[in-house]
């Protein structure tokens, strides 16, 4: 009877992605020959090209980078609006929390086009900076790696905020009522009372950000422009541009190993330290 | 007020207006009168809302995600509902495992994805000579893959508190199995599979990472003509467009709220 229920619906996802994960790894350690696309093999060339290429190091390098920053900066701005929106008693709480929300299902493409409208070189950042008078010729905004990060920083800040909002509502404020009514300041609550109690959460929200910007697509192809590769472009490329099936799945591969990693290992620290 | 408490509120505000910013620019470029980006606009005018209709990549792309996410809502529902209750109720070995194994779609990164069902698709289509790559139904049964977590997921949290008593009294009282799904069990799960049908469409609709690899000339979704456009220019055209698409998103979204609280889901 269980099996009748579950069956179906667990078919639907071995057969629909894990089986085909599975091919796509095998296809990744086949051979691609010009004029003759993939060819049987079981070899790790694939692997070893990537790994050894400076032009690919420098996409996984700069992917990685761009990542971090990102991280870095939705933290510093996700924290203080995760904090109001757990403590406050508003009535507007759960029109906020939509609003928080909505930008998520919009789509990276939608969001990408705002940017484009604030980064362009007649757009609305480079009128005002004409209009104060800080410039003479627009700026190149577009197409930089500033552009794609500040653009990935808006995709993801809204999961930054949940994630937070979700600990520090867990912290009961008495406890931050003690450390100031023992003299503590703002800062050193937020520092020695609030920080460490939000860490699961903070360590949560960070990879998750991470990895979001490992994999982002849209913001770096329209932001960053043709010009400018991350991982997720670099996938789609050898697929739809070159056809090179073999050394795209093992793109695919290096990209799903390096999410897959960083979340387990950041849950296993989360439940190592913070387990009750 | 503490100014702690100023300073809170304004580095609050910076973060939600950096969220919305981009929405916000959008929106009101899709208003100006001017064919391309300038600030300030000479006027403003509805008229671009009329010319989406002329672009036929948008109108069809409209439909086509409207369709996708229309059938892989209902299959996700068909095939994510028992299999939640089922998990949620009977105790049998490798459970959890199970429910686990139905949310991974949810960890695969979204061009990994796409890579692995691209291929699975190429070769399906070689094999049984079906088209599937570009085609409606290869679509779907690829954003089945991605309705289903989320459906378990949503149905799952509005099972938190279900007592099986009431089941277990409507069939002491002599109901069948079908009558107390029916008249006992789906009235009580209503609002989760509810959240869940419009979540599920709005995953769909919104999703350009995965589909970005399946489709094909003739057939895209919205938000990948959008992408391809974007990739060309920016102009009044595709801020309507977009407005558009976060009108859809966005009112599916306030009905989903009344039913679940989505920051508890996310």
């Amino acid at each position: 009877m269980a099996g009748a229920l579950v069956g179906p619906a667990t078919l639907a996802v071995v057969l629909g992605l894990l089986v085909p994960l599975a091919i796509l790894f095998r296809y990744s350690l086949n051979r691609f020959v010009p004029g003759r696309l993939m060819v049987d093999a079981l070899t790790v060339e694939n692997y070893v090209k990537f790994f050894t290429d400076p032009y690919y190091m420098a996409v996984l390098v700069r992917t990685l980078r761009v990542s971090a920053v990102c991280m870095v900066l939705c933290l510093v701005m996700g924290f203080p609006l995760a904090y109001a929106l757990a403590r406050t008693r508003s009535r507007w709480k759960s029109a906020v929390v939509m609003l928080v929300v909505l930008p998520l299902f919009v789509g990276n493409a939608v969001r990408a086009a705002g940017w484009m409208v604030m980064f362009g070189s007649r757009g609305l950042l480079n009128t005002l900076l004409g209009v104060v008078g800080l410039i003479d010729h627009p700026l190149q905004l577009m197409y930089t790696e500033a552009a794609v990060i500040v653009g990935i920083t808006a995709v993801n800040l809204p999961f930054m905020v949940l994630t937070l909002e979700s600990v520090v509502e867990g912290i009961d404020p008495a406890i931050e009522e003690a450390a100031a009514s023992l003299g503590a300041r703002p800062l050193q609550v937020f520092r020695r009372v609030i920080l460490p109690l939000a860490m699961p959460g903070v360590l949560a929200g960070t990879i998750l950000v991470f990895i979001l910007g490992m994999n982002a697509y849209a913001t770096p192809i329209l932001l960053g422009g043709p010009r400018f590769q991350m991982m997720g472009p670099l996938v789609y490329g050898q697929f739809a541009g070159l056809n090179n099936w073999p050394f795209g799945a093992a793109l695919s591969f290096v990209l799903m190993a390096a999410t897959l990693s960083l979340s387990a290992v950041s849950n296993l620290l989360i439940q190592r330290r913070y387990r009750r | 007020m503490t100014a702690g408490r100023v300073a809170l509120r304004v580095a609050a505000g910076l973060g939600l207006g950096f969220i919305l910013l981009p929405l916000v620019l959008v929106s009101w470029l899709s208003f100006f009168r001017d064919e391309v980006v300038v600030f300030p606009p000479s006027g403003y005018t509805l008229r671009w809302f009329r010319a989406i209709l002329d672009q036929r990549n948008f109108v069809d792309g409209f439909v086509t995600s409207l369709e996708v996410g229309v059938f892989a809502m209902l299959a996700g529902l068909a095939l994510g509902v028992p299999a939640s209750l089922t998990l949620a109720r009977y105790r049998f070995a490798g459970r959890e495992s199970l429910g686990l194994l139905l949310l991974t779609p949810l960890v695969v990164p979204g061009v990994v994805a796409g890579t692995a069902i691209y291929v699975f698709q190429v070769e399906t289509e070689i094999l049984t000579r079906l088209p599937l790559v570009a085609s409606l139904p290869g679509l779907v049964l690829a954003h089945v893959v991605i309705t289903i977590p989320w459906t378990v997921r949503l149905v799952t949290a509005s099972l938190v508190g279900f007592d099986r008593a009431v089941e277990e009294a409507a069939q002491n009282l002599g109901a069948g199995p079908w009558t107390t799904f029916r008249r006992v069990t789906l009235p009580l799960i209503r609002p989760g599979v509810v959240a869940a049908a419009l979540f599920g469409f709005v995953i769909s609709f919104g999703n350009l990472e995965m589909t970005l690899f399946l489709i094909g000339p003739g057939r895209t979704t919205l938000p990948i003509a959008i992408l391809q456009y974007l990739e060309w220019r920016i102009d009044p055209v595709i801020a309507a467009v977009s407005l558009l698409q976060i009108l859809v998103i966005g009112a599916a979204m306030v009905v989903t709220d009344r039913y679940v609280k989505l920051a508890r889901v996310l």
